[in-house]
């Protein structure tokens, strides 16, 4: 079954094109991350999705249904972020009073057990909640609505490192007992990519690649030697990345089809071969700015020492 | 218990290692349940289907197999299989090494296979005196 379906969606605003013709199936009860640098379209997309915005252009189905102004979809989605906003004359007990009449599925005991776990008084009003504490309220509601879509926008900002390795936890345990579509946007690949099934990488509102998180690992390949001999091996290959790291030396990013022969002559030529991690490659593949951060300062440097 | 994040071997691939390890060193026995898809996801902390990428590699492998609504178990002759098959990638590692070390110092193919077959008899010869 598919959780999502979206063919050639569009979402403009005024003139920043936020999504891109994308075209996506989710199928259902997978853990999908939507990665991407900022201001890619990944909180676009996950809005349209929820039903949140209205598509300027293109399709998009939700369980087989449009999601804008759409009750069926609402009841069966949470979208979590840090700006969401509760009557400050509620308490946290209140508020998860409130979710257990709106979510058919909602785990009163789990909600409880973490409010607990994080030292969460329920008394305590959610206005009144730090920066983290709130994040790690709204995390908790994601998780106790086992919603059959359950989306996190960037769930983790202000959470402190314990608070989210505890949470990147609990979500997959959550999620292995209450399998349901689960899409998690974040910036921190390398935190969450143990716990994600596939990849949606964005970049500029279009889609870069989706792929299972094991492929996404071998999509790549980093070679490291002298830059004469990279030259020739990648000679009529794809380029992902190139770092030169000292005058004849560099780093340079290809896309994983090197033949047995190729890996015969780079070894014999002094080329180590290395796999890249998903992070990175998911950094190369975005990469907006020409050259590197490096390059900056050696212009700024060539200037001071004139 | 926590996976080596330092290497640069996929996930699925320190699983399968970690399992034929298991069974190399007798922890888990010929004809043994092995661990499912969600115990191995819990235990390490990833996605289950990376779990399952791991035990399927060792399925393809035949090194497990499977019982219809049981589970994943160990195959008779697994822990043959991964010693040769361990033998196999160390000793095809060093071979490479050798072959590129004499290329680097110019030993043409003939003088090396002419070295190999030397230290071969010099070996024998310790065993017979």
């Amino acid at each position: 079954m598919k959780a999502i379906e979206c063919i050639g969606l569009n979402k403009v605003y005024g003139e920043n094109v936020a999504v891109d013709s994308l075209s996506l199936v989710v199928e259902h009860n997978k853990m999908t991350g939507i990665i991407g640098p900022n201001g890619a379209g990944k909180t676009t997309l996950l809005k349209l999705i929820a039903g949140f915005l209205k598509a300027t252009a293109g399709e998009m189905r939700v369980f087989g249904e449009a999601p804008f102004n759409n009750l069926r979809v609402s009841a069966n989605a949470i979208f979590i972020d840090d700006r969401m906003v509760f009557p400050s004359s509620l308490c946290l007990d209140d508020i998860c009073r409130m979710a257990a009449r709106v979510y058919a599925n909602w785990d009163h005991k789990l909600a409880r057990g973490l409010l607990d776990y994080f030292a969460l008084n329920p008394k305590l009003c959610h206005a009144h909640l730090s920066r983290g504490q709130k994040s790690t309220v709204n995390a908790i509601l994601g998780l106790a609505a086992h919603c059959p879509l359950t989306i996190f926008d960037e769930p983790t900002l202000g959470m402190d490192v314990g608070v989210r390795r505890d949470f990147y936890r609990a979500l997959l345990k959550d999620y292995m007992q209450h399998p349901r579509s689960i899409l998690f946007s974040s910036h921190m690949l390398l935190e969450v990519e143990d716990i994600l099934e596939d990849i949606v990488l964005l970049k500029d509102g279009y889609k870069v690649l989706h792929l299972p998180l094991p492929q996404l690992t071998e999509y790549a390949v980093g070679l490291a030697g002298n830059s004469d001999a990279l030259c020739a091996l990648t000679e009529n290959r794809e380029v992902l990345h190139t770092r030169q790291i000292s005058s004849c030396f560099s780093y340079v990013v290809i896309k994983n089809d090197l033949k047995r022969g190729d890996l015969q002559q780079a070894q014999l030529s002094g080329v180590d071969i290395t796999a890249v991690p998903a992070a990175d490659l998911c950094v190369y593949l975005t990469e907006q700015r020409k050259g590197g951060i490096d390059d900056v300062f050696s212009q700024t440097k060539s200037v001071a020492n004139r | 218990m926590r996976l080596d994040a330092d290497t640069m071997k996929p996930i699925y691939l320190q699983i399968a290692e970690w399992l034929e390890t298991q069974i190399l060193s007798g922890k888990i026995a010929c004809d043994e349940k092995v661990f499912s898809q969600y115990q191995l996801a819990e235990m390490f902390n990833i996605n289950p289907a990376t779990a399952a990428k791991g035990l399927s590699i060792l399925a393809d492998k035949g090194i497990l197999y499977k019982k219809r609504g049981l589970g994943m178990f160990a195959s008779p002759d697994a822990k043959a299989q991964i010693l040769d098959q361990r033998k196999g990638e160390k000793l095809k590692h060093l071979v490479l090494e050798l072959v590129l070390e004499a290329g680097r110092l110019g030993i043409a193919e003939a003088e090396l296979t002419e070295m190999m077959r030397q230290a071969n008899e010099e070996l024998k010869g310790e065993v017979q005196s």
